[in-house]
């Protein structure tokens, strides 16, 4: 396999990443997620195909997507022009012409060695700061080989690599990779599995699983957890995450309280976006920290 | 450590003073130039300056420990006619009327200013220089919409200067005055070339005497307050004052505080002698140092009190403001700022880290003082300590865009470029904004003029025609539509360039000229190196160094406009050049489209990707080639820089419809920052595409501001992550960077304008998002964040 020449599905490449892993980063954002979190801030990362979203304040109305579009997916309505997403074929002829950049392709294919190259331009920041690529998504796993080639070719050029993931793939995969990653984000959403699945789809056995599998082969992880209000804080699932964390051996936890900033992108999708609670407190936070701590495990709010 | 109850108060009572003008200098300097008329020009400024040290008002504030005042309040600005006679007497009935910059004054005060100001009609630069310029020059001077903005300097003193402090410091004007007679008595007076010399150094003498006689009177003024004051403390305080002022700045500095009194008063009759901007205190916590070390290590000073005595200085160096020059008609106004760059830490002549405690004070001050004066800065290179840099990203983090870090790894190796040899270069200091200049010894004329290269290529595309008045006022370059290369075009905006850039050359040699003639500095030029060794004012190049160093406004507007070109119309002829052409006139109207896709559909400058950045290197590396090949009457060169202090806003006025689909009046991009909202790929890509320019050929200097919101900065980690930042900017080997911490206000701004900022980022517990796209909701609530970041 001439792993320079995987293509991927990418929708976002970030730069001046400071909350994901050590140092500067890079944050290469694949689409394809096997989870449904009802809290997702992503949702363009879901599906694993490209998607065209629509973003009404920029549109000036000159209607050319509307006549241009081959499939007549586009209509103009008084809150924006909405493509109907069962026509569309997302040949991107509608993107392509408009100028104002309301409409807009996400999800592009590149090659690893193509996304490589983007990566280390910014070599320089790595080298000062410690940093490196942290490959997100969508889950990376979901495009196996492509992750794998990626995280491979950092690792050759010595860059740090870092994957965030939800865990929900199969061990063979992560442990392919094991070897090019110096560090996992790996996210731990609730330990109960009636309710993990009933909010994000899938069941959680397998990802607690591999969390146990992948700490018991020494791979560095961070657990994540997703600090959604009326879904994952209550006491015991807290303490029992915790509990969970130090029993596999893991020492560092971040803290990602909820926020609604992908709200918008949902409608920018034609989706519905269906949580009605608001962010936690800061106090909030603050105590499921010192909680954390005190069950002996470094944790930050945020990422590092 | 937080600030003493005195210097909260001297603040709390500066900032209480309105703007007023001051007549008392306007006053004295037209009585002395009236009894000295036809004497050497030289010992006419010495006596007028010398004049007005002995009769203006002098006062010390309650609680002040560092005396000296410039007018006769704080917050009053005086008037020098002898370069401002004609725009101040045209302004003099919209002072005290300005929305901003208002300086109050009286119908008295008007009158007294009238009657002096009809004696100085035709005998200011303003009114001699530009009729010394040939006929084509002057029309190109003349412009309504100019291509050159060469004003600065023929309305105003030169200044822009680092003097040897640390001269007088060490051997007081008493040492100089040794050293001037014994120059004058082994000349011999019958050579020709001795006789200006002499009178230079006559000059000297008597500027040499007015000094210490301007000290002893704050010594008399002391001592009389203090046989009045009850306070036993502040007795005490005052008598202390009149002792130092009794003995410096006429005889070395022998503690940290003389050292600091010496320091003021050379800084406060700099500002008294001319109103030159930019006179910059430079390398301040170097020559400083030895009195702090020394007191500190004899139990003579404790950290607490140095660091009021800062605070006090600091204060201080905002008491100095400068009456500002607003036409009535000006559609921008900008504040005035003094630009008194003060620089802490970097490499000494033997290229060690000389970082010390006094540069820690010396931020600190700045954190306890936070107003504008100085312009702090600092200087990075590969062995900067960390703490010294944790320490200066606390700083930015408040928000006051204090201070810009500049960069020894780069401006070295640049000076040395221009003929400074290592020591003095390794020695260099910032003038005003961010022109490195070598402490001690150069005359840069670093803020010379303004050159619009939003404007040349305007007129490559239009024949030479300026599309805001019509007329032909560039060279006839081809009608751009019937252009099939790009090289065409390239080649219509180099030759405007070059055009325009030997007019301006002309403009300022001119006024470099009638300077010599009209405004030699003998106070300043006694502190400065070669002037005395010499025996030649500053003003005739009797500096060591000399220089001229005009600035190149609008880079990433071109190599934007340049690139969308390329791009869209040679190669994937999306457009051709009569459909651009045709749009550019319209100033895009009706043609919003064609606009979006010259904006949204061509690469941009400020993103790391190769073709606009390239441009911007060719551009760049274009006006600076072209600009030092020129020459200076001071026997220096010319020095090209890339910054705009605020001139990018008035110069994008001047400017119409440009390719990268910026409207016709709107800002050009500021200094070698991109355009305002195109460089969406954060502070990293910045960087790498700023890198591209060639640093080393604007020795003059470059400007580039990065936007931060808040968020980026919210805990200690981040705060590391902006020092790897500045890490890898010393690495990129880039000039200057300052950093503003993007305000609520500024966020409200874009919400009114997403266009033009959408490059502000803002992060969330690890989720980043461009401001300007997210909800109107979203947007209010980060607002409100915002505002308890801060």
């Amino acid at each position: 396999m001439d792993i320079e020449r995987t293509t991927g599905l990418i929708f976002n490449i970030q730069r001046y990443s400071i909350h994901d892993g050590p140092g500067i980063r890079t944050l290469v954002f694949l689409k394809g997620c096997p989870l449904r979190c009802e809290w997702c801030a992503n949702p363009e990362s879901q599906l694993g195909h490209p998607e065209i979203i629509v973003v009404p304040n920029r549109c000036i109305g000159c209607g050319k997507c509307i006549a241009i579009c081959p499939e007549k997916a586009i209509t103009s309505t008084p809150i924006g022009n909405v493509i109907n997403r069962s026509r569309c074929t997302v040949c991107g002829i509608c993107v392509e012409h408009c100028f104002a950049e309301a409409l807009q392709i996400m999800g592009t294919t590149k090659t690893a060695y193509d996304v490589l190259q983007d990566i280390e331009g910014d070599d320089i920041f790595y080298q000062h700061s410690g940093g490196g690529v942290t490959i997100s998504g969508g889950e990376p796993f979901t495009q196996a080989k492509f992750t794998f080639s990626l995280l491979k070719l950092c690792k050759e050029r010595g860059l740090n690599t870092a994957v965030e993931t939800s865990g929900f793939t199969s061990y063979e995969i992560i442990e392919a990779c094991l070897p090019y990653t110096d560090l996992f984000l790996y996210d731990i959403k609730h330990l109960d599995c009636d309710i993990h699945k009933q909010h994000t789809g899938v069941e959680n056995s397998l990802i607690i699983d591999n969390a146990r599998r992948l700490a018991a082969k020494g791979a560095n992880l961070t657990v994540r957890l997703p600090v959604i209000p009326g879904f994952n804080d209550s006491e015991e699932n807290l303490v029992n995450t915790v509990e969970f964390v130090k029993e596999i051996g893991v020492t560092e936890m971040h803290l990602l309280p909820y926020h609604r900033f992908g709200e918008q992108k949902y409608r920018q999708l034609g989706r519905e976006y269906k949580l009605t609670i608001m962010p936690p407190e800061q106090e909030r936070m603050e105590s499921i920290l010192k909680m954390v701590e005190r069950r002996g495990v470094n944790v930050k709010v945020g990422g590092n | 450590m937080e600030p003493t109850l005195r210097v909260k108060s001297l603040r709390k009572r500066l900032r209480s003073f309105p703007q007023a003008i001051c007549v008392e200098r306007a006053v004295l300097i037209t009585e002395s130039y009236r009894e000295t008329e036809g004497e050497p020009m030289v010992i006419r400024r010495a006596k007028a300056l010398s004049r007005i040290l002995e009769k203006m008002s002098i006062y010390i504030g309650d609680g002040e420990l560092i005396v000296g005042n410039q007018a006769s309040a704080p917050n009053k600005a005086p008037v020098f006619p002898e370069t401002g006679a004609r725009w101040v007497a045209e302004q003099l009935d919209s002072f005290a009327t300005r929305t901003v910059n208002r300086f109050l004054v009286t119908e008295e005060e008007k009158k007294v200013l009238r009657d002096i100001l009809t004696y100085w009609k035709e005998k200011t630069v303003l009114e001699v220089a530009p009729k010394l310029l040939p006929d084509e020059t002057r029309e190109i001077f003349e412009l309504t919409y100019p291509v050159i903005s060469p004003t600065l300097f023929l309305r105003n003193c030169v200044g822009h200067l680092v003097p040897n402090y640390a001269a007088i410091l060490k051997r007081g004007f008493g040492g100089i005055r040794t050293e001037v007679q014994e120059k004058m008595e082994s000349l011999d007076p019958s050579m020709p070339e001795n006789i200006s010399k002499l009178q230079f150094y006559r000059a000297v003498l008597i500027i040499c005497d007015a000094v210490s006689h301007f000290a002893q009177r704050y010594a008399d003024l002391a001592e009389q307050l203090a046989s009045t004051e009850d306070d036993e403390s502040r007795k005490k305080e005052l008598k202390d004052i009149a002792e130092i002022c009794r003995w410096v700045p006429e005889n070395p500095a022998r503690t940290f505080r003389e050292a600091l009194q010496a320091f003021w008063f050379l800084q406060l009759i700099i500002h008294i002698e001319t109103d030159g901007l930019a006179e910059s205190p430079g390398r301040f916590d170097q020559y400083l140092y030895p009195y702090f070390s020394k007191d500190l290590a004899e139990g003579k000073l404790t950290l607490e009190e140095a660091q009021e005595l800062l605070d006090c200085v600091w204060i201080k160096m905002n008491e100095v403001i400068k009456l500002s020059d607003i036409p009535p008609a000006a559609k921008y106004f900008g504040g005035v700022t003094m630009s008194e760059n003060l620089i802490l830490g970097g490499i000494n002549e033997d290229g060690e880290d000389v970082t010390n405690e006094l540069s820690y004070l010396c931020l600190e001050a700045d954190r306890h003082i936070m107003l504008p004066q100085p312009a702090l800065s600092i200087r990075l290179h590969s062995r900067t300590p960390e703490r010294f840099l944790l320490k200066v990203v606390e700083l930015i983090k408040t928000g006051g865009g204090k201070p810009a870090i500049f960069n020894d790894e780069i401006i070295i190796p640049s000076l040395m470029s221009d003929g400074i040899p290592l020591k003095d270069a390794r020695n260099y200091a910032i003038v005003g904004c961010v022109e490195p200049t070598p402490s001690d010894n150069t005359n840069g004329w670093t803020n010379a003029a303004m050159f619009n290269l939003g404007k040349c290529l305007e007129l490559a595309l239009h024949n030479g025609v300026c599309q805001l008045s019509g007329k032909r006022i560039g060279l006839e370059t081809g009608d751009a539509k019937t252009f099939t290369s790009f090289d065409q075009v390239m080649s219509a905006f180099k030759k405007q360039v070059s055009y325009f850039i030997k007019h301006m050359v002309t403009m300022l040699n001119t006024w470099d000229k009638v300077h010599a003639e009209l405004i030699p500095t003998p106070f300043v030029s006694s502190f400065m190196d070669d002037c005395i060794a010499k025996g030649q004012d500053l003003a005739e190049g009797g500096a060591r160094f000399n220089f001229t160093g005009p600035q190149g406004i609008g880079l990433a507007d071109v190599a934007d406009s340049l690139t969308a070109i390329k791009t869209l119309v040679f190669e994937k002829k999306l457009l051709s050049m009569d459909q651009l052409i045709d749009a550019l006139s319209n100033d895009f109207e009706g043609q919003e489209d064609v606009r979006l896709l010259l904006r949204n559909k061509a690469p941009k400058y400020g993103n790391a990707e190769t073709t606009p950045d390239l441009l911007a290197r060719e551009v760049g590396l274009f006006y600076c080639r072209e600009v030092a090949q020129y020459n200076n009457p001071r026997g220096g060169k010319y020095r090209p820089g890339l910054y705009p202090v605020a001139s990018n806003v008035p110069l994008g006025g001047v400017v119409g419809a440009l390719p990268n689909g910026r409207k016709k009046g709107i800002p050009l991009a500021d200094g070698i920052s991109p355009v305002h909202g195109c460089d969406v790929k954060g502070p990293t890509a910045v960087l790498r595409s700023v890198s591209r320019v060639e640093h080393a050929a604007a020795t003059n200097g470059t400007l580039l501001n990065i936007k931060f919101h808040p968020s980026a900065l919210k805990s200690e980690n981040d705060m590391k992550k902006l020092i790897s930042l500045l890490r890898s900017f010393c690495s990129l080997k880039l000039m200057h960077i300052q950093f503003n911490v993007v305000s609520a206000d500024t966020l409200r701004m874009a919400q009114l304008d997403p266009e033009n900022n959408r490059d502000l980022m803002v992060r969330v517990a690890g989720y980043s998002a461009m401001f300007v796209d997210l909800d109107k909701k979203l947007q209010d609530d980060i607002i409100e964040r915002t505002e308890h970041m801060l």
